[in-house]
């Protein structure tokens, strides 16, 4: 698989758990890409996933998104 | 006709084109005959305590058949009496009195030394004093020139000593030889600095003999380190430039040097922070004369773009220039093949292939020609291609739309740093 391919899987769960209701809530950069952190404050039981993010794009991507959510915030 | 003059830190000069303290500059022969050709200005090479020379001093480095892309030399400041030099002086200036003429000093690290040259250099009419603190070989190994010059506490000291006598503007000239040279150019302008000037020579050693075994230059089969010059060191010298001209601690106008050897050099340097240029290498490859095309693609520049003074020039580009925390992280160029053009050397696809991001294809047309054509999506837009390319007009770089909005690394950090400020709370 290309790292466009790729970068367009890991762009479409950013977007996938945003629609949901997900926000960002932290990241964890590591050697290996980054581990981004979402909380869905609409459910009861704040349902946690997490998301690893290698590709440069996708860094970039979930980046412009928390820019995004701190600016509606 | 443009207006050509400059104003450096109250020093005048019919255009910004100055020879630097050099071997052109060793006498009043060399300086008449450079004003006759057009030179704006002369900063005369380095008067200081007369020194003694080694034969074999210079060496330059070609590349690709383009000779004196880079040039070294061994040679000291002036070898002649300063009652010489200063005579010289005195009849230059009386014959060329519109002509700017900058004296280039260096003595040891003394308060009476500088005092007493200063005083005797003014007194026959110069118009502006530079302080070397850049020559990286021989006269460092005395504790001047670079070695004074890669001390901050030095470099200030040694300025204030010169303002506490001198009558005309002090230009202090920097060495490159240094990790950040606005530490040295903040420490000029603490020392009461009019002016700065950059890039002295960078150390060099030209090359090796791989058959003698030598150095290059060698004196009698022993070779010392030198000063890198000319074209080569352009690139530096620039960024050296830009980054002094962006400092806002630093601000006295700044005199470009380091590799200029054309108008457009020149006006990348005056766009860049620059109030006028110095040049050496590329008058000592083509003479005095070169000062001619520069006078006039400069003059034709400023009229094609309606500018009426080259000041109005100075330092357009300074804004332009930032740390790359603040670049924007998705701005996107692409490479984009013009096959009509191309003339299918392959050596984009080699070098794309090889050493870069692997994003272009050589395929077949529908007429079975072969082509080359860029996966835009796997495209970082490196401009390796378009580098390598041999043919003008054969690849062009295109700005894609922006499909997100602009994010700087700075911006980036600031906010990752929020969320995890967030996190914590959340722990807690």
């Amino acid at each position: 698989m290309s790292e466009y391919q790729q970068y367009l899987q890991e762009r479409d769960k950013i977007d996938f758990f945003i629609q949901k209701g997900f926000t960002i809530k932290s990241v964890t950069e590591t050697l290996n890409g980054s581990f981004v952190d979402f909380v869905n404050e609409q459910t009861e039981e704040k349902e946690r996933v997490t998301l690893h993010v290698a590709t440069a794009e996708g860094r970039k991507y979930f980046s412009v998104m928390i820019l995004k959510q701190q600016k509606g915030a | 006709m443009a207006d050509l003059r400059i104003n450096l830190a109250g020093i005048q000069s019919p255009n910004p084109f100055w020879l630097a303290s050099a071997p052109p500059t060793n006498s009043g022969y060399q300086v008449q005959r450079a004003f006759e050709a057009g030179w704006g200005g002369a900063v005369w090479k380095t008067l200081g305590e007369p020194i003694l020379n080694v034969s074999s001093r210079f060496a330059a480095v070609s590349f690709n058949g383009q000779r004196v892309a880079g040039f070294n030399n061994i040679e000291l400041i002036t070898d002649r009496p300063l009652e010489v030099n200063l005579k010289e002086i005195a009849e230059t200036k009386k014959k060329f009195p519109n002509h700017t003429i900058i004296a280039s000093l260096m003595v040891e690290p003394k308060q009476e030394k500088w005092h007493e040259i200063v005083k005797k250099v003014e007194a026959i009419g110069v118009d502006g004093l530079e302080l070397n603190f850049g020559c990286p070989h021989g006269m460092a190994e005395r504790g001047m020139g670079s070695a004074s010059g890669q001390v901050p506490e030095l470099v200030e000291k040694q300025t204030y000593w010169v303002k506490e006598v001198a009558k005309t503007p002090v230009i202090v000239k920097l060495t490159p030889n240094i990790t950040d040279i606005t530490v040295t150019a903040e420490a000029a302008t603490r020392g009461g600095a009019d002016a700065i000037s950059m890039i002295n020579t960078i150390n060099s050693l030209a090359g090796v003999d791989i058959d003698t075994w030598n150095t290059i230059p060698h004196v009698a089969g022993k070779g010392a380190h030198g000063g890198y010059c000319g074209p080569a060191v352009k690139p530096i010298a620039l960024n050296m430039v830009g980054e002094c001209a962006r400092n806002p601690h630093i601000n006295v106008p700044i005199s470009g040097i380091g590799g200029i050897s054309s108008w457009r050099d020149t006006v990348e340097f005056l766009l860049m922070g620059a109030t006028g240029v110095q040049v050496c290498t590329a008058a000592m490859h083509h003479g005095f004369r070169i000062v001619e095309d520069m006078i006039e693609g400069l003059n034709n520049y400023l009229d094609d773009k309606g500018i009426a003074s080259v000041m109005d020039i100075v330092g357009k580009s300074v804004p332009k220039y930032s740390d790359w925390g603040n670049l924007d992280l998705n701005y996107k160029i692409v490479a984009r093949i013009n096959n009509d053009i191309c003339i299918n050397c392959n050596k984009c696809h080699i070098a794309c292939e090889d050493t870069s991001h692997q994003c272009i294809d050589m395929l077949k047309a529908a007429n079975g020609e072969s082509i080359l054509q860029v996966r835009e999506e796997d495209c970082v837009g490196c401009n390796l291609c378009s580098i390598v390319c041999p043919v003008d007009g054969a690849i062009d770089m295109v700005e894609l739309p922006n499909e997100l909005p602009p994010m700087t690394w700075n911006e980036r950090q600031a906010a990752l740093g929020t969320m995890a400020c967030d996190a914590d709370i959340i722990k807690r």
